[in-house]
C-alpha cells in the first residue's frame, strides 16, 4: 500500500508516475523573530529591499516573455506589480524593520497582518478578496527573504510539478517539456492550472487539501487524473498496475485520436455537429486538434477577471477578431458576460447577496451595466467581419428580456455603423435554455432567436432546486432525470418545429451514457471541452439513429432516474466496453437518487 | 474650490467623488499610478481617515463611495501638479461614462 492518499478534483485526465517537486509551499507561521542591532538596521532593510526588487524583476520578465496569445495573463501580473510596489506592503515592512528593529522576515509579516486587519473590516468583498494578491507576492518575497526558492532549472529530469497554488508567473517560468503533471492544495475546477494542463495533455489535480502535509520534495507518486488521487511511495503491486493503466490509457488516446478529424456520422448516416467549449483563445490549437468543427460555447468571462480595469471595446474586437479569423470558416459562438454569482469583477464590487446563482447575473447583470454591455456587443460585432461569428445571451427567462437584448444589439450596431466600422449585419444571434421558465415557453422564445444552446449544468440545478457544489444534496445532480430528458426534448422539439437549431453544451454532452440518449432527440449539434472530443466522436461513429432512437423511447417510459441510470448503464456499456474504462460518468453516484 | 496655502510647496484641495462607483478598484488604480510618479507626499482624507494615495491597497481600505466628499494633500515641490492631476481623474470621473 502506498504511504499516504490524498485526493483532489480532477481538471486534466491521465495518468503520471514520477518525482514530486514544490515550487512554493504555504508558509509556516512560526517565523523566525530576530532582533536586529541599530547599527545592522540599514543591511536589514537593504536585504528586504533587494528580495522585493528580485520578484519584481522575475515578474516583470516573465510578463515580457509571456507569448502573445497568452496576453489576458499580463493583466494579472500587472495587478501583482503593482502590489509589489505599493508602499503599504515593501514601505510598511521597511519601517517596521526600522522602528521594531526586527528582521525582515517578521516586518513583511506584521506588514500584511497590518493589511488583513484594515481590509478584513470592509464590506466590500471584492475588496477583501485582493488580500489574496497580496498574500501571493508577500509569499513570493517572503520564499527570497528565507531562501527557499527553489530553481526549476536544477531540477533533473521530468518531474510531477506540486504547489500550493500556481499562478500564471508560475508557470510561465516552468520549462514545459520537463513537467509528467500538476498538483495543487488551492484552485478550483476553472483554474489557470488546468487550462494549461489541458493544453500540455497532462494530468492536473487541484484542490488537494492535505497536498503539503502529505508530499515531501522527491517523493515518488504516482498521479491518478482519472480516478482524482496522488498514491505517494506507492508499493511494488501498485507501480505496477498504474503501469499497466498508463500504458492502457496512452493506447486508447491514440486510437480514439486517429479517428478525431472523421465527421461525427453514425452508422446510418445521421450527422451531428461536435464542437468545443473555450474559455481562453490559446485553447483554439486544442479544438482544432481534437477535432472540434467550431466553438459551440467561447465563454467570455476571462478577460475581464484578475484584473483591475476594464478591457477596452478595440482591445476585446482585436482579440475576438483573431479567434473569428483563426477559426473561419467553422463557426464561433460568443456567449455574452455571465458575470456575477461567484465572478465578479474589480470595477463592479461584488453584491451582498444570499443566493448569487439566483442573483443580478448574466443578462441581468449585462441590462443593469448599458455600458459594459455595449462594449462587449460592438466588439462581438466587429468580430463578425472576419469569420463565421453568432451571438448568444444567457439566462435568459422571458421574451422582454431577449427583446431588450436584441435592441442594445442594434444600438450597438448602429454605432458601428456611424463610426464607419464594418460588421456582418446577419449575424446569428441565439439563447442559452437554462432556466425552467425558458423550456416551458421554448416554442415562443424560438420565434425571436435564431438558434437555441440548452446549458445543461445550470438546467439541471434550477430544474431541481440544488446547488450542485453542496455535498449534502449534490447526489440530486441528476442529468438523466426524467424531468430534465423531457425538458430537453421539450426544448429540441420546440426548435424544430420553428426550423431553428437546437445546440446543447454542459457536461452531459462529453457523457457517452447521456450523448446517445441526445442523439435519440436528434439534437443538431452538442458543444463540449476540446479534450472530450475525439472519445465522443468515436461513440458517435459507432451508433445507429435507430438504436438512439429506441433508447431514448425506452428511456422515457422509465418512471426513475435510477431506473434510468441503470438501463443506460447496461446498454451503453454492452456496447461500447473499451470506451468507458477511462471514464468518470455524471451518473456515477445514481444508487442514492431516487 | 482652491485653498491651496501660498506657504511652502503646500497644496490642499477639496474634491467631490462624481462617479457611480467610487474609489473602487480601477480608479484606485489610476489614483496611485499617478500619484506615484510625483515626488510631493501625497494624501488622501475623509470619513476621518487618511490614506496614502501612492498605495492602491491604502486607497481601497477608503471605500469612498459616490456623493462623498474627499481632502487632497500634497506637499513637496509638485505638490500643486500632484494635485492639479488627481483632480483632472476626479473630474473626468476616472474614464467611468
Amino acid at each position: 500500500m502506498a504511504r499516504v492518499i490524498v485526493r483532489g478534483i480532477s481538471v486534466s485526465t491521465g495518468f503520471a508516475i514520477g518525482k514530486a517537486v514544490f515550487v512554493n509551499r504555504r508558509h509556516r507561521s512560526e517565523l523566525p523573530r530576530q532582533t536586529i542591532q541599530p547599527a545592522l538596521v540599514p543591511e536589514e532593510e537593504a536585504r528586504l529591499r533587494e528580495a522585493f526588487a528580485t520578484v519584481e524583476a522575475e515578474l516583470a520578465s516573465a510578463r515580457d516573455r509571456i507569448p502573445a496569445e497568452l496576453k489576458e495573463h499580463k493583466h494579472i501580473l500587472d495587478s501583482h506589480l503593482m502590489i509589489l510596489k505599493d508602499p503599504k506592503l515593501a514601505g510598511a515592512a521597511a519601517r517596521l524593520i526600522r522602528e521594531l528593529g526586527v528582521n525582515a522576515e517578521w516586518a513583511l509579516e506584521k506588514a500584511v497582518a497590518e493589511l488583513e486587519k484594515a481590509f478584513g473590516v470592509l464590506d466590500d468583498l471584492y475588496i477583501r478578496e485582493r488580500l489574496q494578491d497580496v498574500r501571493v507576492m508577500s509569499d513570493r518575497v517572503m520564499a527570497r527573504l528565507l531562501g527557499t526558492v527553489r530553481e526549476l532549472l536544477a531540477v533533473e529530469g521530468r518531474v510531477i510539478i506540486m504547489a500550493h497554488d500556481l499562478t500564471p508567473a508560475d508557470t510561465v517560468a516552468l520549462e514545459v517539456s520537463k513537467i509528467m503533471g500538476f498538483a495543487t492544495a488551492q484552485g478550483g475546477k476553472t483554474s489557470h492550472t488546468g487550462i494549461m494542463a489541458r493544453t500540455l495533455g497532462i494530468p492536473a489535480l487541484v484542490g488537494v487539501s492535505d497536498l503539503e502535509d502529505a508530499v515531501n520534495d522527491g517523493d515518488l507518486v504516482i498521479m491518478d487524473g482519472v480516478g482524482g488521487r496522488i498514491l505517494v511511495d506507492p508499493d511494488e503491486d501498485e507501480l505496477a498496475e498504474y503501469n499497466e493503466l498508463e500504458e492502457q490509457f496512452e493506447q486508447y488516446q491514440r486510437r480514439i485520436y486517429r479517428g478525431c478529424q472523421l465527421p461525427a456520422e453514425t452508422i446510418d448516416g445521421y450527422r451531428v455537429q461536435v464542437q468545443a467549449n473555450i474559455e481562453l483563445i490559446e485553447e483554439v490549437a486544442a479544438v482544432l486538434d481534437n477535432g472540434g468543427e467550431g466553438i459551440g460555447l467561447y465563454r467570455t468571462e476571462y478577460s475581464y477577471l484578475n484584473r483591475i480595469d476594464l478591457p477596452s471595446e478595440d482591445e476585446l474586437a482585436d482579440k475576438y477578431s483573431d479567434l473569428a479569423a483563426i477559426m473561419s470558416p467553422r463557426k464561433v459562438i460568443f456567449r455574452t458576460l455571465d458575470l456575477g454569482a461567484d465572478k465578479t469583477i474589480a470595477s463592479f464590487g461584488a453584491l451582498e447577496e444570499a443566493n448569487p446563482a439566483m442573483g443580478l447575473r448574466a443578462i441581468r447583470f449585462c441590462m443593469q451595466h448599458p455600458e459594459l454591455f455595449k462594449t462587449q456587443l460592438k466588439a462581438i460585432a466587429r468580430a463578425s467581419a472576419y469569420g463565421n461569428v453568432s451571438i448568444m445571451f444567457p439566462m435568459i427567462s422571458g421574451l422582454r428580456e431577449v427583446r431588450r437584448a436584441k435592441a442594445k444589439l442594434r444600438e450597438a450596431q448602429e454605432e458601428l455603423r456611424t463610426e464607419g466600422k464594418r460588421f456582418n449585419q446577419e449575424m446569428p444571434i441565439g439563447i442559452m435554455i437554462e432556466l425552467p421558465a425558458a423550456v416551458m415557453i421554448a416554442n415562443l422564445l424560438a420565434e425571436e432567436v435564431d438558434f437555441f444552446s440548452i446549458g445543461t449544468n445550470d438546467l439541471i440545478q434550477y430544474s431541481v432546486g440544488i446547488d450542485r457544489t453542496n455535498p449534502h444534496v449534490s447526489y440530486l445532480y441528476q442529468p438523466l432525470h426524467p424531468a430534465i430528458l423531457r425538458s430537453i426534448k421539450h426544448v429540441v422539439d420546440a426548435a424544430h418545429q420553428a426550423g431553428i437549431e437546437a445546440s446543447l453544451c454542459g457536461e452531459v454532452a462529453s457523457d457517452p451514457f447521456c450523448v446517445p440518449i441526445l442523439m435519440g432527440m436528434q439534437i443538431d449539434c452538442i458543444s463540449l471541452s476540446p479534450q472530450a472530443i475525439p472519445g465522443i466522436k468515436r461513440i458517435i461513429r459507432q451508433a445507429r439513429m435507430s438504436e438512439c432512437k429506441a433508447l431514448l423511447r425506452e428511456v422515457l417510459a422509465c418512471r426513475t432516474v435510477g431506473k434510468i441510470n441503470r438501463l443506460v448503464r447496461d446498454t451503453i456499456f454492452n456496447k461500447y466496453p473499451e470506451e468507458l474504462t477511462f471514464f468518470a460518468s455524471l451518473l456515477d453516484n445514481d444508487d442514492l437518487g431516487g | 474650490m482652491d485653498t491651496s496655502a501660498a506657504a511652502g510647496e503646500q497644496c490642499v484641495r477639496q474634491v467631490l467623488v462624481t462617479n457611480q462607483l467610487g474609489l473602487h478598484a480601477r480608479p484606485a488604480s489610476q489614483i496611485a499610478r499617478e500619484a506615484q510618479a510625483f515626488a510631493a507626499q501625497i494624501v488622501i482624507a475623509g470619513q476621518g481617515q487618511s490614506v496614502d494615495a501612492k498605495s492602491i491597497l491604502d486607497i481601497l481600505t477608503l471605500s469612498a463611495a459616490m456623493g462623498s466628499t474627499l481632502e487632497i494633500r500634497a506637499s513637496g515641490t509638485d505638490a500643486a501638479q500632484a494635485v492639479d492631476r488627481l483632480m483632472e481623474l476626479f473630474a473626468a470621473k476616472f474614464g467611468e461614462k
